[in-house]
């Protein structure tokens, strides 16, 4: 259970984030700047000197660095009193960029997490639908064309249908049908294949078809169909080792727009949000939607 | 005031962590050799399994089966689809990143940039994700406001306008475009020491998402990209995919027009990839039709006459072709082939000029713009060269940057984001710009429209990329009917009839793509050509066969014969087949099966052969009339748009050419 928690990016990134902030604190020792100084640190001006060179390909001099600190100290005196002035209140392009940086902040925390086994195998049993594999057909049809035969069509189906039954058909019974690029057989199969070449309505039929025995007629978009299943491979769950790397996948993609949501649903859940006006009601009634998620 | 503080730097520790993770992750996807399923190390040179020529009469007799390892399912798939990771996609309001678009394309549902739900009516078998590899994924970057490209003003003033969207954005997407098309973009973003480790890092973790997605049998991504040279406004884009997987992938760095404009650079680029990683790669141009006159051009890049060795890199470059897209339709223009009476699809506001028509579409730029008439070319120079430069195939594709291929007309999402359903969408005018006089393209200019199909013998990123190297593809209008086509001088009226036609096709002669043998003495070329409607869709008017080939001065001449057609029409004194009928009601938005046939099979002679003359012979088949996504607008919406707006079309199928030349 615990190491189940552990393993809750939220918390993680709650438990590496205060980590960090106490080991912060201790080696700063509280020395916390006062609120009108300014200190450019070692590591700042390391930062400020690295960032130079890798433009101009050479260390800033002297002239430059100091150059380099003066500009930062601009900036840093320009953002504070920004900052007190309230000027990062209402700017459209600061809102989204600080948003923006908490939705990286919570994707990339989410790409970083590996599941455990047992995770993934409990989302595998959990979501056991989407990783099925649907049952598989092998058959062969014979096509009679509604076009061309008209009004007898469903007449003559019904006797060769007969014959086939009775094992009285040509040895290739595609013989007896009309021409087509429909292909006689399908081996192994799987829903949506048999649906992009013979349509939906069609697979959906063949799939209702007993095993082992020439049946139908059964109707498509192109005509009608004898159909004879010579074998189908039940629908299974696949076990984990098989599609592991299938698996992994859609958890990280489940499990990032969950850790994105859960993000923002706990920061949200510091705030009560009051909405004014006729658009109070919209709110209410999202709110209760998301209750019910 | 203390307490403040202390929340501010546990706020910045946190920051500090999403720094980290960025880091991390980041020299992650620098990684070139993760290993990662699925990959394909083997570099050998797959053995088609189809029976190149006639199996000996040996094999034929004992083993009737034994060689049946030819292609029997057509796969469905676009080679042009672009995320959020191409700056004009981006901008313009595309956020779906590489993994969505993969989902979408395989067939999930999702809300499309302008909040409506959207999913495609079928899966697609393949798909290639071509963003740009101008500036692949800067600009995320731009928009962010990576400090690293703030330096500039330009592209701080772009970021700016991105961010406040509408038309600011839509004036910053037409500045870069022109910026590209003039060489006047910001040189940070093309200093390969800036840009060059953004763009490797977005690049390389789209190759390893491209890997996560693809399941062969099931779902197939090609890793790829679209160059997107300009010159002058004039369109020689062309989309580069490979064969292998993110381990060979990473090895390279996208080569884009910033690189170079000239296609022979992107060949050099494509041999280098091929030498170093031990990996394939093909590249596919588009859009013909918006190159005034380049594409099919008689010039090299440099203006210099093109030479034997010219042709033999583009015949190997450049297998396939795009026909059609959303752009329009590059078969060919009513102009340059008067008596093809199937030509108005795809060509209006397409014909005025070039892609950002900065310059005019002229007639003498006509027989080099449009795929027909570069056939055609091919001829005449194979003629003069011993090789056909344009020995190219055809598929189709949407160009859709709004990550959604949706190219059928009542599931219609438009190109750009801009362009999705809403009431007034088609009298949009294009952000492409405006022409002399002021010419100007509209949203109801652009098709719903097009998918590439491939003859491939297994969905798998090998088996579809070997397909398109045989050329053994075609491309259509968006509807997924199925196309057979054969070459061969042996073909009897009988083999059209035969419940097994694709063993008979590929036991004597060759499919799509292919080239004819010299035909012996009295011999014409004989074509199987067969067509299935799309399931879901409409049923057939005809198939055509459309012939190119060079007279005895040395001219390339072009004609289309009507070789079979449904409801028994008799063709009229002009040797026309009267129109099939029309069942369309534009105030429903419907149609009727009613006229028209499910398939279509015949053999067809040529009646004109002459085996002295090297020829082309393509099949395009049309479906009977149908809505056009307007039509769908104006029911959905309840407008009513201006008359010059088309309601209706027939869709179409294009096939690769089976060449004939008397020298092979």
């Amino acid at each position: 259970m615990i190491r189940r928690l552990l393993r809750e990016p939220l918390l993680q990134f709650l438990l590496i984030g205060t980590g960090l902030f106490l080991v912060y604190e201790a080696i700063d020792g509280g020395r916390l700047e006062a609120p009108r100084e300014i200190v450019i640190s070692e590591a700042r001006i390391e930062a400020l000197a690295e960032n130079f060179a890798s433009v101009w390909m050479r260390p800033p001099t002297a002239v430059e660095l100091k150059g380099l600190i003066d500009d930062y100290v601009a900036e840093e005196v320009y953002y504070r009193e920004a900052i007190a002035m309230g000027l990062d209140q209402d700017d459209t392009v600061i809102r989204r960029r600080l948003r923006q940086k908490m939705e990286f902040i919570s994707e990339n925390v989410a790409d970083s997490v590996e599941p455990i086994e047992a995770e993934l195998q409990d989302f595998l049993v959990q979501n056991a639908g989407k990783f099925a594999r649907p049952a598989e057909l092998s058959f062969r049809q014979v096509y009679l064309s509604a076009e061309r035969r008209g009004d007898t069509v469903r007449a003559d189906a019904e006797r060769l249908l007969a014959e086939l039954q009775a094992g009285r058909g040509p040895a290739d019974p595609a013989e007896a049908g009309d021409t087509t690029l429909l292909p006689a057989t399908m081996e192994v199969a799987s829903p949506q294949q048999i649906a992009s070449a013979f349509g939906e309505e069609f697979a959906r039929q063949v799939d209702e078809t007993p095993v082992g025995q020439w049946s139908g007629p059964i109707e498509s978009t192109f005509g009608v169909h004898l159909v004879r299943v010579d074998e189908r491979v039940a629908a299974d769950a696949p076990m984990l080792v098989e599609i592991r790397p299938i698996v992994l996948r859609e958890w990280q993609a489940e499990h990032r727009r969950r850790q994105n949501e859960s993000f923002l649903a706990a920061l949200r859940g510091k705030y009560e949000v009051r909405v004014e006006g006729p658009a109070a009601e919209l709110l209410a009634v999202r709110d209760a939607g998301s209750a019910v998620r | 005031m203390k307490l403040e503080a202390r929340r501010d730097r546990g706020i910045l520790a946190l920051a500090v962590v999403g720094a980290l993770l960025v880091v991390a992750h980041a020299s992650r996807a620098q990684t070139p050799d993760v290993p990662v399923r699925g990959v394909v190390e083997d570099t050998e040179e797959v053995h088609i399994p189809v029976p190149a020529g006639q199996p000996s009469a040996q094999a034929q007799a004992y083993s009737p089966y034994a060689g049946r390892k030819y292609p029997t399912r057509v796969l469905w798939g676009d080679t042009h689809l672009h995320s959020a990771n191409s700056g004009d996609a981006f901008t313009t309001g595309n956020r779906f990143t590489p993994e969505q678009t993969y989902r979408i394309a395989r067939g999930e549902e999702v809300i499309s940039a302008t909040g409506l739900p959207a999913r495609l009516s079928r899966p697609l078998d393949f798909v290639v994700l071509s963003d740009h590899a101008e500036g692949l994924g800067l600009i995320t970057q731009v928009y962010e406001g990576n400090p690293a490209l703030m330096g500039d003003s330009t592209i701080q003033r772009w970021s700016r306008m991105i961010k406040a969207g509408g038309t600011e954005a839509s004036s910053a997407v037409t500045e870069l475009i022109g910026a590209q098309a003039t060489n006047t973009l910001p040189t940070v973003l093309t200093d390969p020491k800036v840009a060059g480790p953004l763009m490797m890092s977005v690049w390389q973790r789209a190759a390893v998402m491209a890997d996560k997605y693809n399941e062969p049998g099931k779902f197939t991504t090609l890793i790829g990209f679209e160059w997107t040279p300009t010159p002058g406004g004039d369109n020689l884009h062309r989309n580069v995919l490979l064969r292998d997987g993110q381990a060979r992938a990473s090895q390279v760095f996208p080569f884009s027009s910033w690189n170079s404009e000239d296609p022979e650079k992107l060949w050099a680029w494509m041999e280098a990839y091929e030498q170093r990683t031990g990996g394939r790669a093909l590249a596919i141009p588009h859009n013909g039709n918006l190159s005034n006159g380049r594409m099919y051009a008689a010039q090299a890049f440099d203006g210099s006459a093109i030479t034997k060795d010219y042709a033999e890199r583009r015949q190997r470059w450049e297998p396939v072709q795009e026909i059609v897209q959303m752009k329009g339709a590059s078969e060919s223009h009513p102009k340059l082939s008067p008596s093809d009476e199937f030509l108005e699809y795809g060509i209006a506001g397409w014909e005025l000029g070039n892609l950002t028509l900065g310059g005019k579409l002229t007639p003498e730029m006509m027989p080099t713009s449009y795929v027909r008439a570069g056939f055609m070319r091919g001829l005449e120079h194979e003629a003069k060269l011993g090789v056909n430069p344009f020995k190219s195939g055809i598929i189709g594709s949407s160009d859709a940057h709004n990550a959604l291929p949706f190219v059928e007309e009542d599931n219609f999402f438009g190109k750009f984001p801009g362009q999705e359903p809403r009431a007034d969408r088609w009298k949009d005018r294009s952000s492409t710009g405006e022409g002399e006089g002021g010419a100007a393209r509209y949203t109801w200019q652009y098709l719903a429209a097009g998918y590439a199909a491939v003859w491939a013998t297994e969905n798998t990123r090998e088996a579809v990329f070997d397909a398109m190297k045989r050329r053994e593809t075609y491309g259509t209008s968006g509807t997924r009917m199925t196309v057979r086509f054969f070459g061969g001088y042996d073909y009897t009226p009988e083999d059209a009839q035969s419940r097994y036609m694709a063993e008979v096709g590929y036991s004597k002669g060759v499919p799509m793509g292919g080239d004819l043998k010299p035909a012996a003495a009295g011999k014409a070329p004989t074509f199987l050509v067969a067509a299935m409607k799309d399931p879901q869709g409409a049923n057939l008017d005809r198939i055509q066969i459309v012939k190119g080939w060079l007279d005895a001065s040395g001219t390339a001449q072009e004609k289309v014969y009507d070789v079979v057609w449904s409801d028994d029409r008799k063709p009229g004194q002009d040797g026309k087949l009267p129109p099939v009928g029309d069942t369309v009601d534009v105030a429903r938005a419907t149609y009727a099966n009613t006229i028209g046939t499910a398939e279509l099979a015949t053999v067809w002679k040529d009646p004109d052969f002459k085996p002295g003359q090297r020829a082309f012979y393509y099949a395009r088949v049309i479906e009977i009339p149908t809505p056009r996504w307007t039509a769908y607008d104006q029911v959905r919406f309840g407008v009513k748009m201006s008359a010059d707006v088309p309601m209706k079309q027939q869709e179409r199928a294009w096939t690769s050419p089976i060449w004939y030349s008397p020298s092979i």
